[in-house]
């Protein structure tokens, strides 16, 4: 556990979890959410917050098995946060904002036809957490930074 | 007054850990030999009875003995108690049996659960979401327990028993002009969680039943009575309460019945799961979001619904299939496809409070607390072997660290742990062997020195 100063306050902070998530490995997705969940559930966060951030980590996990080449998941909590970390190894978004809107997918039809890739993923993101941040470059992937107050 | 209904015999516990093992709620630990279940996490599933090779686990429910003479007893039939007889069993005589045994009256649930149906097919093209059933207990109270986030999507209607129990009270206090307490209300149960909830109600302040009697504890003296030839039928009704014969809703004693009305009704998707371990895969699913387009889930904690209770008699797919005959025999005979007509206005469908998370996962009161006791539980997780032999008496290598991290057991409750420790201490002994007193050992060291 780390302690940071910040305005003379100390703010505890923990790592949770950090998991690599395999591309298109379907059956493991949504491991990292339910252990997150349980974990919460120790810690006594709030119900509500529990849901909110057991769906967007599912959302994450899930974008990175579709979408992506590969990465992982980490997450952390403080006395203020609750912060899910995705990065991934690449192809990257081309277009973000296009990405955000409701119902936009870049999904294949082989996906789209296992029922996964309906788009919605990012944009449940934005709508369940406080605070999201997203970067994306064909260099280096995408990482994509979702915050839910405590 | 016991919180629970699935109860321990332990001169029959062998100390195995079968049902620790099996528990979804991880409420089991084996102490000094004997099974013991923890009272705050057991939600009266009876998978430890299901799974106890040596019969230790039992439940405790009303007998026939309990009805009082002075009293007007009732007697509240499930439907999935239909599924015990076969086909070609007419449901009154059901009716007229039960009386003989010393029911003053006897009711259907049945036609309760018919009701909800209607009820809940509104409450759904009424309210944006998807929503799950109320009418298990087990499930009610494995959300409660497990799934706390999911509470607001259970559906806020009274279980078929108690809308039942509700009315009969309601109606008798005031036909037959008495007073609350002069009336019993029986359930002829097939599980033992609905037994639980005579002394702890869901979401109710009070149970409106008065006690449970298993199945079995009536099976067959009720089947000595239908068989017997002079059996007389022309049992005079001392109590009137209007029961016609239902059918449609017997169909929810088994899993899919519900889901089966209710498609009747709404277009909109449903599905039902049935068995504990499928109900909660599927809430671990409808927690992340990702049970998508169904819009109601009829779930119900024993394998194959209401039929697959462990105080039943028959097998759980023979009692489906009986129950899918006799419903096509009664849809035979109406030659309609619809429900017994009934005042949806004579129940009283709404709960008196709300479902309310049972708070027991928490590691500390705040959160900076709790952080740092999730640091100490890391810990002993990453030094316990992770075997999960449950020779601890924990189900798992992770609920004994948990159980250690707050005091509730020790380290060495492991037996590869203590057969380390004891590894430590002999090799520790050894080497101390061969130590010798320091004046000894001095003057040896001394005189090497002095050589060299």
């Amino acid at each position: 556990m780390n302690s940071n100063r910040s305005g003379g306050v100390i703010l505890q902070e923990k790592k949770l979890i950090e998991q690599r998530i395999e591309r298109r490995n379907f059956k493991r997705g949504g491991e990292v959410s339910s252990k997150l969940k349980s974990i919460l559930r120790k810690l006594g966060v709030d119900n509500n917050i529990i849901r909110r951030t057991s769906i967007i980590t599912y959302e994450l996990e899930m974008n990175i098995i579709i979408h992506s080449l590969g990465g992982k998941i980490k997450t952390i909590i403080s006395s203020e946060y609750i912060t899910i970390l995705a990065e991934d190894d690449g192809p990257g978004i081309e277009d973000i904002n296009k990405a955000l809107e409701a119902g936009y997918s870049t999904a294949e039809d082989e996906i789209r036809e296992l029922g996964f890739g309906a788009g919605m993923g990012l944009n449940n993101i934005e709508k369940y957490s406080d605070e999201m941040d997203i970067i994306s470059s064909s260099d280096e992937g995408t990482r994509v930074v979702a915050k839910l107050k405590v | 007054m016991k919180k629970h209904s699935v109860l321990l015999k332990e001169d029959k516990c062998e100390g195995c850990t079968n049902c620790v093992k099996n528990c979804p709620t991880k409420a089991i630990r084996v102490h000094n030999g004997k099974a013991k279940i923890r009272e705050d996490l057991c939600i009266d599933c009876a998978e430890c009875i299901r799974t106890c090779e040596y019969h230790a686990k039992y439940t405790k429910t009303d007998e026939l003995k309990d009805l009082k003479r002075e009293k007007i007893n009732c007697a509240l039939i499930p439907p999935s108690f239909y599924g015990q007889f076969d086909e070609n069993i007419d449901i009154e005589n059901i009716y007229y049996g039960l009386r003989k045994m010393g029911f003053d009256l006897v009711v259907d649930v049945a036609l309760a659960a018919e009701a909800i149906s209607q009820k809940t097919a509104k409450f759904l093209s009424e309210n944006q979401g998807s929503y799950l059933s109320s009418s298990c207990p087990v499930v009610v109270r494995l959300i409660k327990l497990l799934y706390p986030e999911l509470l607001d999507q259970l559906i806020p209607i009274k279980s078929p028993v108690e809308l039942m129990a509700e009315k009969v009270k309601r109606s008798v206090i005031e036909k037959e002009k008495i007073k609350e307490e002069n009336i019993n209300i029986f359930f002829i149960t097939p599980c033992p969680a609905k037994l639980s909830t005579v002394n702890n109600p869901l979401a109710q302040n009070n149970s409106y039943l008065d006690g449970a009697i298993a199945v079995d504890k009536i099976y067959d003296k009720l089947i000595d009575i239908l068989d017997d030839k002079d059996f007389d039928k022309n049992i005079e009704k001392k109590y009137s309460f209007e029961n016609e014969k239902p059918y449609l809703g017997i169909s929810w004693g088994q899993s899919g019945g519900e889901e089966d009305i209710l498609n009747n009704y709404n277009k909109n998707g449903t599905i039902s799961v049935s068995g504990i371990k499928n109900v909660k895969k599927v809430l671990e699913e409808v927690s992340r979001n990702n049970i998508k387009g169904i819009k109601y889930l009829e779930l119900v904690a024993c394998p194959e619904g209401c039929v697959g209770g462990i105080l039943n008699v028959k097998n759980p797919y023979q009692a489906k299939y009986n129950i899918k005959k006799l419903v096509e025999k009664y849809k035979n005979e109406k030659k309609e496809k619809i429900m017994v007509k009934q005042d949806l206005s004579s129940y009283n469908f709404e709960l008196s409070k709300k479902f309310k998370a049972t708070d027991v996962s928490k590691l500390a009161a705040d959160l900076d607390k709790a952080m740092e006791k999730l640091t100490a539980l890391e810990k002993e997780i990453e030094i316990l072997p992770g075997l999960d032999c449950a020779a601890c008496g924990a189900p798992d290598c992770e609920t004994l660290a948990e159980d250690i991290v707050n005091g509730q057991a020790k380290r060495t409750d492991c037996v590869f742990m203590l057969r380390k420790k004891v590894g430590d201490l002999a090799d520790e002994m050894s080497s101390l062997a061969h130590e010798l007193p320091p004046v000894m050992g001095e003057k040896k060291e001394d005189k090497k020195n002095n050589e060299g």
